[in-house]
C-alpha cells in the first residue's frame, strides 16, 4: 500500500498517541487531528482512536468520528480496556470499527494484534490489516476480548509484581532482577510498566476486571494508587521508580 | 573456602555441586542411590573435561576440582560441613526428614539451605532446633548456567544467616535476590500469568497456541512463547507449580489452575519429554 499523501486521523490520550504520530509520519502518512479533519473529512483514509483510561472520552471521540467521517472510512480503536464490540456498539456504523492493541514503545513491537468486533465487516478488517502492515508491522488477528493477548498477559504479570512489591516480599530492584535473570524476561515487570505507562496497564487490568468480573483480575491496590497519584512512570518522572533525580538515584 | 554438602545428586544437585566445586569449595555430594552418584560422577568428569578442551581451566585445575569433590552416601559424612544445600525432590515429608537429621548431626552454626521452588521454608524449619540457620536458596535450571539465586528468608531465619547466604551466592558467581517466605517466592509467583493466562485465553478461544507463541515473541520480545516453554519445562511440572502456588495462597483466584493443562497431564501429554505436548515432536 502506498502511503503518499494519505491522511490518517489520529486521536486519543494514551501514550500510544505520540508513538503512532511518530510512526505514521515516518511512514509517510499525513497525520490529522479531529479538528484539522473536520473541514475535509473526505481526505481521511483511516481513523485511529487510542483512549484507554477514560472510557467516556473514548465513547465521545468514537461517536464524533463516526458522525463526521464517510461510512466507508475504517475506524481502528484500541481494545485494551474495553472490547471492540462494545466500542463499535457506540457508533451508527459499527461495521467499519475494528479493534487493535499494542503497547509503547512501538519500535520494540514487530507484531501488532488486531481484534475485529462482532460487527466488523470483512472489508474493514482487511483494510485494518493492510494498514498496520504498511507501518512495517506483522499482524495477528485474534478474537475480541479486553487486552487481546500480549497486553493482557503482560498487564497480569505487572499486576502480580505490584502485589509482590506492595506486600514487601522483595524490593522493586530484586523483583526486576529475578524476572530477567531467572526466566529471561526482556525487562523486569516494574521497569517495563514504567516504560509502558502505569495508567495504560491499569486501564487493561480494570477492563479485564470489569468485563470478566473475577477475583483473578483484581488490580493490585498499589498500582491503582500510583495511577491516582499520577505516577505514570518514565513519562511523568515517577512510577515504580523515580526518574526525576538527575544523578540517577532512585528513591 | 568452605566445606559444602549437597544432598541429592540428580540434575539439580549435581549442577549445584559443580558450581560450588568450580569456586574452590570442598564439596560432598550425597545420594543414597549409587547409580545416581555414578551418573553425577560422569557428569562432573565430562563437564570439567570440556572446560579443559575449551581452555577455561588447565588439566591441573580439573584434577584439583575433582579431588575436592567427594561423592558420599551416608548423611553422617556431612557432619563437618559449613554449609549444606539440599536439592531432593519437592516433597515436604522428605525434606522434613532430611532437615531433622541435619539438625541432629550438623554444627549449630552450619548454614542449612534448601533448594526449593515451592515449599515453605518456615514449614521445613518448623519445630527443629536452630531454625535461624535454615533458609531457602533457590537455583534455576540448569544451575551452572542460570545466574539467579533466590535467597528466601523463613519466618525464623536470622538476619546474620541471610547475609551469609547472600554473600555465599555472590561468591558462587550468582546474582542473589532476597525474598520473604511467600508462595512461589518471586519468579514462580510473578511468572504464573505467563502460562496461566495464556491457557485461559486459549480456553476462551481468543487465540490459538501457535498464534500466542508468535505474539508473545514478536510483540512482547519474550525469548520463548508460553506454550513452547511449557513443553520444554514439562507440562506436569508447570501444572504442579501452579497448583502449589494456588493452594498456598488459599485459592486466590489470580492463580487458579487451568483445566486444559490438567487434561494434558492426565493424558500423559507432558511436552518434549513425552514427544508431545502443545506441539508434536514426533514429526
Amino acid at each position: 500500500m502506498t502511503t503518499t499523501n494519505k491522511a490518517v486521523l489520529l486521536t486519543g490520550d494514551s501514550p500510544l498517541y505520540t508513538a503512532f504520530h511518530q510512526l505514521l509520519s515516518d511512514t509517510g502518512y499525513r497525520v490529522l487531528s479531529r479538528e484539522e479533519a473536520v473541514n475535509a473529512p473526505d481526505t481521511v483514509f483511516l481513523a485511529m482512536e487510542v483512549n484507554s483510561v477514560n472510557l467516556e472520552a473514548k465513547q465521545h471521540e468514537l461517536r464524533a468520528l463516526d458522525h463526521m467521517l464517510p461510512a466507508d472510512v475504517p475506524i481502528v480503536t484500541t481494545s485494551l480496556a474495553i472490547t471492540a464490540t462494545e466500542a463499535a456498539s457506540w457508533t451508527n456504523h459499527p461495521e467499519r470499527v475494528c479493534g487493535f492493541g499494542t503497547l509503547v514503545p512501538l519500535t520494540e513491537r514487530e507484531l501488532i494484534e488486531i481484534a475485529p468486533a462482532l460487527q466488523t465487516e470483512e472489508a474493514a478488517l482487511l483494510q485494518t490489516v493492510s494498514f498496520f502492515q504498511s507501518l512495517g508491522k506483522e499482524t495477528e488477528v485474534v478474537e475480541d476480548e479486553v487486552g487481546l493477548v500480549f497486553p493482557r498477559i503482560l498487564s497480569l504479570i505487572i499486576n502480580e509484581a505490584a502485589f509482590t512489591l506492595m506486600e514487601k516480599a522483595a524490593t522493586r530492584e530484586d523483583i526486576d532482577t529475578a524476572m530477567k535473570k531467572g526466566t529471561n524476561y526482556p525487562y523486569g515487570p516494574l521497569e517495563w510498566a514504567d516504560r509502558i505507562g502505569l495508567d495504560e496497564v491499569y486501564a487493561i487490568s480494570r477492563g479485564l476486571q470489569r468485563d470478566l468480573a473475577e477475583e483473578r483480575y483484581r488490580t493490585a491496590p498499589l498500582l491503582r494508587k500510583l495511577v491516582l497519584a499520577k505516577r505514570f512512570g518514565v513519562r511523568s518522572g515517577q512510577g515504580f521508580y523515580n526518574y526525576e533525580n538527575k544523578e540517577g538515584c532512585e528513591s | 573456602m568452605k566445606t559444602v554438602g549437597v544432598i541429592g545428586a540428580g540434575t539439580m544437585g549435581a549442577g549445584i555441586a559443580l558450581v560450588c566445586g568450580r569456586k574452590g569449595h570442598q564439596v560432598k555430594l550425597l545420594d543414597a542411590n549409587q547409580a545416581v552418584l555414578d551418573k553425577a560422577q560422569s557428569y562432573l568428569q565430562s563437564i570439567l573435561t570440556k572446560d579443559v578442551e575449551k581452555g577455561k581451566i588447565s588439566e591441573e585445575q580439573k584434577a584439583d576440582t575433582l579431588e575436592r569433590m567427594k561423592l558420599v552416601s551416608e548423611m553422617e559424612q556431612l557432619a563437618a560441613c559449613d554449609i549444606v544445600i539440599e536439592a531432593v525432590p519437592e516433597r515436604l515429608d522428605l525434606k522434613k526428614t532430611i532437615y531433622g537429621e541435619l539438625s541432629r548431626i550438623c554444627r549449630s552454626d552450619a548454614l542449612l539451605l534448601t533448594n526449593t521452588s515451592s515449599i515453605s521454608i518456615t514449614e521445613i524449619a518448623g519445630g527443629l532446633s536452630h531454625p535461624e540457620r535454615i533458609l531457602g536458596f533457590h537455583f534455576f535450571n540448569p544451575a551452572p548456567v542460570m545466574p539467579l539465586v533466590e535467597v528466601i528468608r523463613g519466618k525464623k531465619s536470622s538476619e546474620e544467616n541471610v547475609e551469609l547466604a547472600y554473600r555465599f551466592a555472590k561468591q558462587l558467581g550468582k546474582v542473589p535476590v532476597l525474598v520473604t517466605d511467600t508462595p512461589g517466592f518471586i519468579v514462580n509467583r510473578i511468572a504464573r500469568p505467563y502460562y496461566n493466562e495464556a491457557l485461559r485465553i486459549l480456553g476462551d478461544n481468543v487465540a490459538d497456541v501457535e498464534q500466542m507463541d508468535r505474539i508473545m515473541k514478536r510483540a512482547g520480545g519474550f525469548k520463548m512463547g508460553p506454550f513452547e516453554l511449557q513443553d520444554m519445562i514439562g507440562i506436569d511440572i508447570n501444572f504442579a507449580t501452579t497448583q502449589s502456588v494456588y493452594s498456598d495462597f488459599f485459592h486466590e483466584g489470580r492463580f487458579k489452575p487451568s483445566r486444559i493443562q490438567q487434561r494434558m497431564v492426565q493424558a500423559g501429554s507432558l511436552g518434549r519429554k513425552t514427544g508431545e505436548g502443545f506441539y508434536d515432536y514426533n514429526k
